[in-house]
């Protein structure tokens, strides 16, 4: 009967594979969240109402349904208009909309926090409105949610591993599959527990200092 | 090549997607209960309690409010037996959603207590409350009504999570939708409905959450 | 006859701020000691400090002889535990300048929790005892209702029942009027000037002079932490001594 030690060195190589593409995927999810959801947000705050309207109706229908189903949702529904994604594709797009979905809604409550006279001043000194969102509210309104894009963030990484529900070879069906073949179930659980609550605390340190380095701007 | 929307699969499964829902719900406030008690304990601890108490606590909430919960489900269903710790995967999935929520939450009441005014605290201690008398009688009522709307928030969030039992085949609603999904193939019915469900149900809830914090507002 | 209270030599700093340089007051049962000054003066820290509800670096103070606050033990001062400041507490009531009611509590169990949770009373007779101090202050009839559904003035009446309901030896009040409202003053101050003539050792913090001269048996003038003058009330606000007392009380009617 092999030991812990000895699979985890056999399995090292899959291990750091599954954990490659957890870290690809949320970053990916959180990368194009933030574009996707800055796109929300500034339609919600701004858009018109042809605009905002179905914005608002996608926001809150994501906001309010699970991530996995999201996931499946994205997994099983291209089949239905003769498309076929492929899981990570299906995953990766419901962790970005779930992400856009979520910073969306926080920039809009940033932005709407933003007292009137800073518009006002601005305009006062006869900038565009594109200028106004450039260069006055948005920096506020970035300032603002900084905090909440950390935790955004860990919940995408610890939202990747429900990916393993549709087949995405992640760190968590990665686990599970050394799991199948040593059975080694308490060990490798709570590894892979270990190793997501190491990099959600990587990511947490992280936003800190950069926090704390944007600070005094 | 059209794909023409056809609910009848969806409605004749319709009522086991609604027990699916209802146990969704349960589980939820079955971790909502005990997660607060969890919560509130902890809270008292990390607020009044000595410094082991409170690394107790800070170690507690770091750990889970950063691994995942599917990771912990399936670390309780299936690593756990081998130690001889064996439940339903109902009775697994709601005892871990409670220590889940129990870190959340522990959050939410600290911070309602840690908000109560220091005049109020003096006034307690002026006649003649010790330590644990102002805690007990003074800061701890005060704290569970402001903790309300943090802790209607997370019990939202709890729900969602609840469609991870799914995965350790507990018949909730995202159970029976995958189900109908593979033996009838709608996709887009199924999948639409059980976003549907969920949305409502939230809704529902947020807006029980606001009359309940009409009723009972912040002091 | 013994003081209630003595203080000696009472100082403290927060930081490198001296707020309290050696003061040193007698209070004898009866009496009732208006103490005024600037604010920064210490007035209100040194309240605090007999409260118990502050610590201070040196000096004594003793209520009916006991040494409040520390022990002495091979000459070094040792704070007590926390239960024993909490005894020591509930033999002081202590009113203050924004109530501070608890806010989850009707004004009778406001009154009442002092009785139950500190000196164990069984709640029937807590309730007699809170009833009668409500009744007291003016306000039987508003015991069901909690602080906020009464006005300012009608909690501070409240707090000063459930200060009263411990049956302290002395009760301290740190400007207790000065969050009021103009026209819910004088509820307040009629309530502690009929306290005074029942004979309640009170220790009044407080910028309202006349009010103080008509009720102090004494009052004392706090600058910078220490105590300039002390006296009479007519003569230490009528004809003041010192030039700091008399740049204060025209700073008062301006």
């Amino acid at each position: 009967m092999q030991s812990f030690l000895d699979v985890l060195a056999l399995s090292s190589d899959q291990l750091l594979h599954g954990l490659t593409i957890t870290v690809a995927v949320s970053g990916v999810a959180v990368a194009a969240g933030i574009v996707l959801g800055a796109l929300f947000g500034l339609a919600l705050t701004y858009g018109s109402a042809v605009l905002a309207f179905p914005v608002r109706v996608i926001v809150d229908v994501v906001r309010g349904t699970p991530v996995l189903v999201l996931i499946l949702a994205c997994f099983y529904m291209p089949a239905g208009i003769g498309l076929s994604p492929g899981p990570l594709t299906a995953g990766a797009l419901a962790l970005t909309v779930f992400c856009a979905s979520h910073i969306g809604e926080t920039l809009r409550g940033a932005l709407l926090a933003i007292p009137l006279a800073q518009t006002d001043a601005a305009s006062a000194i006869g900038l565009t409105f594109a200028q106004t969102l450039g260069y006055v509210l948005v920096p506020q309104a970035i300032r603002q949610i900084a905090p909440n894009l950390v935790n955004t963030a860990v919940e995408i990484v610890k939202a990747s591993s429900l990916l393993s529900a549709i087949g995405v070879g992640e760190l968590l069906l990665t686990t599970q599959e050394i799991i199948g073949r040593s059975f080694k179930t308490m060990e490798f659980y709570a590894l892979a527990g270990g190793i997501y609550l190491a990099i959600n605390l990587l990511i947490a340190t992280g936003g800190s200092w950069l926090e704390r380095r944007y600070r005094l701007r | 090549m059209g794909y023409a929307l056809d609910f009848a699969a969806v409605l004749r499964g319709l009522d086991q997607l609604l027990w699916g829902l209802a146990l969704g719900l349960i589980m939820g406030l079955a971790g909502l209960a005990v997660g607060s008690a969890i919560g509130i304990v902890a809270a008292l601890a990390h607020v009044f309690g000595p410094q082991p108490a409170r690394t107790v606590v800070r170690l507690y909430v770091g750990l889970i409010r950063n691994v995942p919960i599917l990771v912990l489900a399936l670390f309780a269903f299936f690593a756990l037996p081998q130690y001889g710790i064996r439940f339903s995967n109902i009775t697994t999935f709601a005892a871990v959603l409670a220590v889940y929520a129990g870190a959340y939450l522990t959050e939410s009441f600290r911070a309602a207590m840690i908000t109560v005014p220091q005049g109020i605290l003096d006034a307690g201690r002026s006649i003649g409350l010790t330590g644990s008398g102002v805690a007990l009688w003074v800061v701890l009522p005060i704290a569970l009504r402001n903790a309300l709307p943090s802790v209607g928030n997370n019990f939202i969030s709890l729900f969602k999570d609840t469609s991870i039992a799914a995965v350790i085949a507990v018949p909730e609603l995202t159970f029976q939708a995958r189900k109908i999904n593979n033996e009838s193939f709608r996709v887009i019915e199924v999948w639409l409905t059980a976003s549907f469900l969920y949305v409502g149900t939230c809704a529902l809830i947020a807006l029980t959450l606001r009359r309940l914090e009409a009723r009972f507002p912040k002091f | 006859m013994e003081p209630i209270l003595t203080i000696r030599d009472l100082t403290k700093s927060f930081g490198t701020h001296k707020v309290l340089q050696g003061v040193d007051l007698d209070v004898h049962a009866g009496d009732v000691v208006s103490l005024i000054g600037a604010s920064g003066s210490g007035k209100t820290t040194l309240l605090r400090c007999v409260d118990l509800l502050e610590q201070f670096d040196a000096g004594e103070i003793r209520l009916d002889g006991e040494l409040m606050g520390y022990r002495l033990k091979d000459g070094r001062r040792l704070r007590l535990s926390g239960r024993e400041l909490a005894r020591q507490r509930s033999r002081m009531g202590m009113v203050f300048q924004s109530y501070n009611l608890f806010p989850h509590l009707t004004a009778l169990r406001n009154v009442m929790l002092g009785l139950t949770k500190v000196r164990r009373l069984p709640a029937s007779e807590a309730r007699g005892i809170a009833e009668y101090w409500l009744d007291r202050v003016g306000l039987a009839n508003r015991r069901d209702y909690y602080p906020s559904a009464i006005s300012g003035g009608q909690q501070q009446r409240v707090a000063i029942a459930r200060a009263l309901a411990m049956e302290p030896r002395l009760l301290l009040l740190d400007e207790v009027t000065s969050a009021l409202d103009p026209e819910l003053v004088q509820e307040v101050l009629l309530t502690i000037r009929s306290l005074a003539e029942a004979g309640t050792t009170m220790l009044i913090v407080t910028h309202e002079m006349r009010f103080a001269r008509q009720v102090s048996t004494r009052t004392v003038f706090m600058d910078h932490g220490a105590i300039v003058e002390e006296g009479d009330p007519a003569i230490i606000l009528g004809k003041p001594n010192s030039r700091r007392l008399r740049e204060f009380l025209s700073s008062m009617s301006n």
